[in-house]
């Protein structure tokens, strides 16, 4: 019987220790529980930057990662007449032909990527209370620049889109699948740069700052026709002195964080800040077999408007395929230069988002105000500032829309500007008729608005309704 | 001369090996009606001095006087005879009725065979082990009944695909729970088993059977039990083979430049430049020769086991290495096992076991579809021919240097004019990739599993008061995995940059209190065995990474040596815990009325506050109608049990892609990330999941209802059994809005039902002295529907975005369904572009039928274009003995399933993605599609196989005497040594499936092909 209780006494110790009540709930070490964190400054900051890390998107093919920038050229460049894929065939090419399908993996991939920045932005602004003063002001300012900077790029590209501004759930499906009018979205892009201007300083390239807030809001006038607007946000930028043209234009893109970068978005090469489009511009070095490739149409308007100086820091011919071209911009790193990463998708260049040659240029078009031209002396200048860094020289004498639109287009080819422009100039649906017929390609207005994702469309049970032409 | 042997091979035998003989006694061992008992087990009782009958039934034993002599065998009752100087002792047993079933093992306990209520099948390992595998399940196929295992993977050492009675589960984890002497491991143990030291599997099929395992038991439950020493004398055993495997090769994949020129010269009356150039060449190739090399497998295994009436031992190692069919896998296993049980008293016993087991496993580092899809002009190296051919010219002068030895690469050989023969900078192209040599890819990589186990046990059992015991068992699984892979310099085409080498460690430790109180009560016709316990379960692991590029020699592979911009490292933790209450009771009465009542109540860490307890009930019941006066003693009927159950059954592993999510998917979790602000790296937290508080475990129902028989004195026996399962509140990774910033959410959604029937039958066709003949037939169907799917009903899903291949899970349907056009007719060969480039090329291109007749193609016409479970799983085994000769084979069959054998895009289409039809002359363009949205692509995967064959000579008593041996046994085996496919299969191994999803089933790339296998073994025992 002294056995047995000896038994008794272990078993019943057995079941003692092992019944604490936390041994069902053991400790959570290589993740943080996001239910109770987000209480000083410091842990609200590493959601500020979060959304940064957020815009940079993940290197990687997996299919539920945030890819964010990494592919916004093929939403951009390639629907518009600057590129397209080399070997025309796959997913990629029907930006290209205007042939895009509504179960296109890019197009939602997108749409997913700016949601999850806009997440971000949301938990941020929903934990302000972490954070004091001056801070808090900081970081609110923050959350609404990217925020606005997210809405701005998914309204001008799908058109109406759900309206997030706040944190929502799987539940909330009257916010997911409800399309918001335009002028909501842009109510809320314009009110949150608005705060974003008036909390942020000048302190940062990388970061949201006050000058990128103004050139963002201007950009935001310039699209809704609000030039007087536009104007007087871009007179302070210029006038700010905070900002001046990089000398030389090639330098732009390697010289990270030059005098010229308003706001970039940072990368690092080799790990996992890196990005993937600098090799998937090359030939078959990326995950691609080459896409962003430069067309005809655009070396054209080089040799016309460029200037050797840009048209050489812009493409180049592909050494393997000489009859192609390639995007020169961002090479991995500066493949001609030092600081080459081993590893060209895993390069490390910052992508710029604002530069100052694009607000010169956005100044000369705000005092154009939608006219056909203006000899206005500012908007001359602007211009010929722009030319004469390229090497152009020759007095500017009239701006004219034509002008501006192809000035646009040399100086700030392949950085997912010339879609928008055309656009915003009214000059898309001419324009890009024209190309696609020389194309053989099946451009026609709806064309204009990408589709909103098929698999939206599905899960909202056909609540979210399709954009025309789809 | 047998203590020789002993002291040679293990002293510590010695002691209880010797005995001072004083006389040699000698006698006949015969069951009731005077036939011989060979095998029976004569010992001298309170010593290990023993011997076993041989064929006649005779034995001789050395006996000291007033020795007790005690004669067992199984199934009959032990005797004890004291030793009184008799001459000659004649002993006759008689069978025990109660031991004349089969003992099973049904998880913590046992039952005989005939009280079962339950759907368990056992398979003891009597040939198991000389079949030439080098993992225990893939000797299992076609063993029992309900159990369906393909070989998914076809490399060395891979784990096949187990699936009991069809997939439940959609993101949780389908395979079933494995259960080694007691301890519920990983299913990732079934690599590191000795095959050799498995004595039985018990497979627990149904729900009521798997419910004492609650929450793990949805997917059933394989129990193994390894050997254990038995009383008598020591035994000596060595069992080894040999054998050599060779792929099956498939012909439809075979390219040849030859017949392809034939076939240009007799369609065109001309060779174009491009084919003319590829001749010139001078290589002529199948690149299923160079991949699939063939390999032998070896496996030498040597045990000690024995014991007495105290103490039973059981200790072996194993030694197997397995080189694999492919170019470069590889598999070595050794184990070492030690087992020992003992009597304190007449209360106490404890034992120990304890299994060290180390695997290591070079992979095949590479996509089988990836090489096949290779030119056959292509040579592997440069050799003094075919360097004369390359232009060194050509991409701006890469391949000046290139020298004889060097990988051959396709784009050496482009750019040739054709007219003056000599190399230009812009002439005739005949690459069709940029990519390096195939063969470099694999060889020049070097990836490898390392696994190191060590499985230990005590137990303590204690017989409190008659009937009522205790027992209380600490079992440890102690588990480190290493893996490695490294990517040398001339294993991509962008050389050193892109070298690189990735290593990873996990270490995993489980632990398991179980105690559990037995009470067993025999009285006027009741039988009562009944089961109470807890057990507390806990596992911790650790997990670290590290990754680096740029290197420039494949002689230092170390992290520290690689790029440091490019070092990557990364390293986690996390705990799972779990809380079982346990409780059974099996009743018999009268030996006619079965019941079987259990209830599990488990507490599982993964799970949120409110739901982590789940509750898992069974009953069963059953009738022994063949022991009612009315059946007795009929002429037809020796065996009738007619059975049902019913039980509910769980599953808390599910995986969303994230082991942190896995294991705490009731926290938003946020994990570390970091980002370039202001150029310098800052950390970030980023939300990862959406939390679900309510989480719950998957369900499972499932009732059985089953009849057992046996025929004309059994010498026909078998079951019939249906059984329907149902699992609902699914672990689902629910697709929803992106608008919320994330693509899924876990939650509890959906149903599937398997049901389907298993037929068993055994038959005794021959029972002579020295022809034996017995079959074995096995049959299982399944139906698998899935019954609701909530909001992803008729979700469309693909693999590979480029090549975006669809399928849909609709409820009504399987899980998932083949979804897409139906083909109409191919497009004819004049609209074809370059129809002799690349070589052995297909149209890759289909005219589908306008199913709606609405004029046009679209998703509307898209329909369910087949599934890929299969209807009918079969096997057929025979077994003869002919004296000292035996003979088996089994038949094995799998029938109705289909792949989506996407190897034939890859590799009827090599690189050309683009469409290749003339798109100026082709009409009815509108009605064109990829063959890969379409019914073309998708093949039956039906197969039968002659699995196993054996063939052995058991050497005789008499020559084994001479020799000193207890038994010897050589055999020839052979393991697929027919293998057929239906007809419309092009690929090697139609089991093969890439993705392992359970919601885009079926999706083969090529994948490893099936093997033959032959083998000799030799089996000893002294």
């Amino acid at each position: 019987m002294k056995h047995l209780k000896i038994f008794t006494l272990f078993f019943v110790g057995a079941l003692l220790t092992s019944c604490e009540s936390d041994f069902l709930e053991p400790d959570l070490t290589s993740a943080i529980n996001g239910g109770s964190y987000y209480n000083t400054a410091a842990e609200l900051e590493t959601a500020v930057i979060n959304m940064y890390d957020g815009l940079q998107g993940e290197n990687s093919t997996s299919a539920n990662d945030n890819h964010a920038t990494q592919i916004e050229f093929y939403l951009t460049e390639m629907r518009s007449d600057n590129t397209r894929t080399k070997a025309q065939e796959g997913e990629a090419a029907q930006f290209e032909s205007y042939a895009v399908e509504a179960t296109n993996g890019i197009v939602a991939d997108y749409y997913r990527s700016f949601y999850n920045v806009i997440l971000r932005a949301n938990l941020v602004l929903a934990n302000l209370d972490a954070a004091t003063g001056a801070t808090a002001t900081q970081f609110e300012a923050e959350a609404k620049f990217v925020r606005a900077y997210a809405y701005f790029n998914l309204v001008r590209l799908y058109g109406a889109v759900p309206l997030v501004d706040r944190v929502i759930g799987p539940a909330d499906t009257d916010v997911s699948y409800t399309r918001a009018p335009i002028d909501n979205i842009y109510t809320l892009i314009v009110s949150d740069l608005t705060t974003a201007v008036a909390g942020l300083n000048n302190d940062f390239r990388t970061r949201a700052s006050q000058a990128a807030a103004q050139a963002l809001l201007a950009k935001v006038h310039l699209t809704r026709g609000e030039y007087a607007q536009a104007r007087g946000l871009l007179e302070s930028v210029i006038n700010g002195g905070n900002y001046s043209l990089e000398p030389n234009f090639g330098d732009i893109f390697y010289n990270e964080s030059n005098s010229e970068t308003i706001f970039a978005i940072g990368y690092a090469p080799g790990g996992v800040d890196s990005q993937n489009f600098s090799a998937e511009w090359l030939n078959a070095v990326g995950r691609t077999s080459g896409v962003n490739y430069v067309t005809a149409d655009v070396r054209t308007a080089f040799t016309d408007f460029g200037g050797t100086e840009r048209s050489e820091a812009s493409f180049r011919q592909d050494a393997s395929q000489p009859q192609e071209y390639q995007v020169a911009k961002y090479f991995p790193n500066g493949e001609l230069g030092p600081d080459y990463a081993t590893d060209p998708t895993k390069a490390g260049n910052d992508w710029i988002v604002l530069r100052y040659a694009d607000v010169l240029l956005m100044y000369a078009e705000a005092i154009l105000a939608g006219a056909n031209d203006t000899v206005d002396q500012a908007a001359r200048d602007a211009v010929q500032d722009v030319r004469e860094r390229a090497g152009i020289m020759g007095n500017v004498t009239i701006v004219t829309k034509d002008l501006l639109l192809n000035e646009r287009r040399v100086e700030l080819a392949f950085e997912n500007h010339r879609l928008f422009d055309l656009i915003r100039f009214g000059k898309a649906q001419e324009v890009l008729s024209a190309f696609s017929t020389a194309n053989s390609y099946g451009f026609s207005t709806t064309d204009l608005l990408l589709p909103i994702p098929q698999v939206e469309i599905g899960l909202s049970k056909g609540q979210l309704t399709q954009n025309p032409g789809y | 001369m047998k203590i020789k042997i002993y002291l040679t091979l293990l002293a510590v035998f010695v002691a209880s090996g010797m005995s001072f003989a004083q006389t040699q006694l000698s006698g006949t061992i015969t069951d009731e009606n005077g036939a011989p008992i060979p095998g029976a087990t004569v010992i001298v009782q309170g010593t290990s001095n023993g011997t076993t009958s041989d064929f006649d039934g005779n034995f001789t034993l050395s006996v000291e006087a007033n020795q007790n002599i005690e004669i067992s065998y199984l199934g009959y009752i032990t005797q004890v005879i004291p030793f009184t100087n008799q001459d000659t002792l004649p002993v006759s047993l008689v069978q025990d009725v109660d031991e004349l079933d089969e003992i099973v093992v049904t998880g913590y306990g046992t039952q005989r065979k005939s009280n079962l209520t339950g759907s368990i099948s056992k398979v003891t390992n009597e040939k198991l082990d000389q079949i030439a595998v080098s993992r225990v399940d893939d000797a299992l196929v076609g063993q029992v009944s309900g159990v369906n295992i393909a070989a998914t993977e076809g490399e060395a050492g891979s784990a096949p695909t187990i699936r009991i009675r069809g997939t439940g589960s959609i993101t949780g984890v389908s395979d079933p729970a494995v259960v080694v002497d007691g301890l519920l491991v990983d299913n990732d143990y079934l690599s590191n088993l000795d095959m050799n030291d498995i004595a039985s599997f018990e497979i627990l099929k149904d729900a009521a059977s798997a419910a004492i395992y609650g929450s793990r038991g949805a997917n059933g439950v394989i129990l193994i039990t390894t050997k254990e020493g038995e009383e008598g004398k020591t035994r000596f055993s060595y069992n080894t083979y040999t054998g050599f495997k060779e792929a099956r090769q498939s012909d439809a994949y075979y390219f040849s430049l030859e017949a392809e020129a034939a076939e240009e010269l007799a369609n065109e009356g001309t060779l174009s430049n491009r084919t003319a150039r590829k001749l010139q060449i001078g290589v002529d190739r199948d690149w299923q020769d160079v991949i699939f090399d063939g390999g032998t497998i070896t496996s030498h295994s040597f045990a000690v086991r024995g014991g007495n009436k105290k103490t039973k031992y059981s200790t072996a190692m194993n030694y197997v290495h397995d080189e694999g069919v492919l170019l470069t896998d590889d598999f070595k296993k050794y184990n070492l096992k030690l087992k020992v049980d003992t009597k304190l008293n007449d209360d106490f016993s404890v034992g120990v076991n304890l299994s060290p087991s180390y695997s290591s496993r070079r992979r095949f580092d590479g996509s089988t579809h990836d090489i096949l899809r290779q030119t056959p002009w292509l040579p592997t190296y440069l050799d003094e021919n075919t360097i004369q051919h390359i232009n060194r010219l050509r991409d701006g002068g890469k391949y000046a240097n290139a020298q004889v030895g060097d990988y051959a690469i396709q784009r050496m050989f482009d750019d040739w004019d054709m007219t003056n023969d000599v190399a230009v900078t812009s002439g005739q192209d005949i690459s069709n990739t940029s990519n390096t040599n195939p063969a470099a890819k694999v060889i020049e990589r070097d990836r490898n599993d390392y696994k190191f186990k060590l499985y230990g046990s005590v137990y303590l059992k204690y017989k409190i008061a008659k009937g009522l015991t205790f027992k209380t068992t600490l079992l440890g699984d102690f588990q480190h995995t290493k893996r490695d892979r490294w990517q040398g310099v001339q294993a991509h085409r962008n050389g050193a940059s892109n070298a690189q080498y990735d290593i990873s460690n996990q270490t995993r430790i489980h632990f398991v209190n179980d105690n559990i109180f037995n009470y067993s009560f025999k009285s006027n016709g009741h039988e009562v065995d009944a089961i109470l316990g807890f057990s507390a379960e806990k596992w911790d692991t650790q997990f670290e990474s590290a990754s680096g590029q740029g290197y420039t020699s494949d002689l230092l592979r170390n992290i520290g040596a690689a790029d440091p911009t490019t070092v990557t490292s990364d390293s986690y933790d996390y705990a799972q815990r779990l809380i079982s209450y346990i409780s059974r009771v099996n009743y018999v009465y009268q030996n006619k009325y079965l019941a079987s009542l259990s209830y599990r109540r488990d507490g599982y860490s993964a799970f949120g506050p409110d739901s982590k307890y789940g509750d898992f009930p069974a009953a069963s019941v059953g009738w022994i109608a063949s022991n009612e006066d009315f059946l007795a003693g009929n002429d037809m009927i020796s065996q009738l049990k007619v059975r049902f159950s019913y039980g509910i059954s769980g599953n808390p592993f599910f995986n969303v892609g994230n082991v942190l999510v896995n294991n705490f998917p009731y926290l938003s979790l946020l994990q570390s990330t970091t980002a370039i602000v202001d150029g310098a790296n800052a950390t970030a937290f980023n939300p990862v999941n959406i939390a679900n508080t309510g989480l719950k475990w998957e369900r499972s129902i499932e009732m059985n209802p089953g009849i057992d028989f046996g025929l004309y004195n059994n010498r026909v026996t078998g079951s019939i059994e249906y059984y329907e399962r149902t699992s609902d509140q699914l672990l689902i990774n629910n697709p929803i809005s992106t608008s919320t910033g994330f693509s899924n959410a876990i939650v509890n959604l959906g149903e599937v039902k398997n049901s389907g029937i298993e037929l068993e039958l055994r038959t005794k066709n021959v029972t002579q002295d020295n022809f034996t003949w017995n079959s074995t037939f096995l049959l299982s169907s399944n139906d698998n529907e899935l019954v609701n799917f909530g909001e992803a009903n008729g979700q469309i899903q693909n693999v590979d975005s480029k090549r975006a291949a669809e399928w849909i899970n609709q409820v009504g349907y399987p899980i998932s369904s083949f979804y897409g056009w139906v083909v109409d007719r191919d497009i004819p060969l004049e609209y074809i572009k370059e129809p002799y480039h690349p070589i052995g090329a297909e149209a890759q291109d289909v005219y589908v039928k306008d199913l709606n007749g609405d004029g046009l193609i679209d998703d509307d016409d898209k329909t369910i274009l087949g599934d890929p479970y299969a209807d009918i799983v079969w096997s057929f085994g025979n077994e003869f003995t002919f004296g000292d000769f035996d003979f088996s084979f089994m038949i094995q069959a799998s029938q109705g399933a289909q792949v989506r054998n996407m190897g034939d895009q890859y590799l009827f289409n090599h690189f050309n993605s683009g469409q290749d039809f003339n798109t100026s002359t082709t009409p009815d363009q509108g009605f064109i599609k990829q063959k890969i949205f379409t019914n073309d692509i998708i093949q039956d995967a039906s197969y039968v196989a002659l699995r196993n064959v054996n063939i052995g000579y058991n050497v005789p008593e008499d020559l084994l005497s001479t020799l000193n041996l207890s038994s010897a046994r050589i055999y020839f085996a052979g393991q697929n040594l027919i293998y057929e496919t239906a007809a419309d299969y092009t690929g090697f191994n139609p089991e093969s499936i890439n993705n392992t999803s359970p919601t885009t089933w079926g999706y083969q790339r090529a994948g490893s092909p099936i093997f033959r296998t032959m083998s000799i073994g030799l089996n000893v025992e002294f």
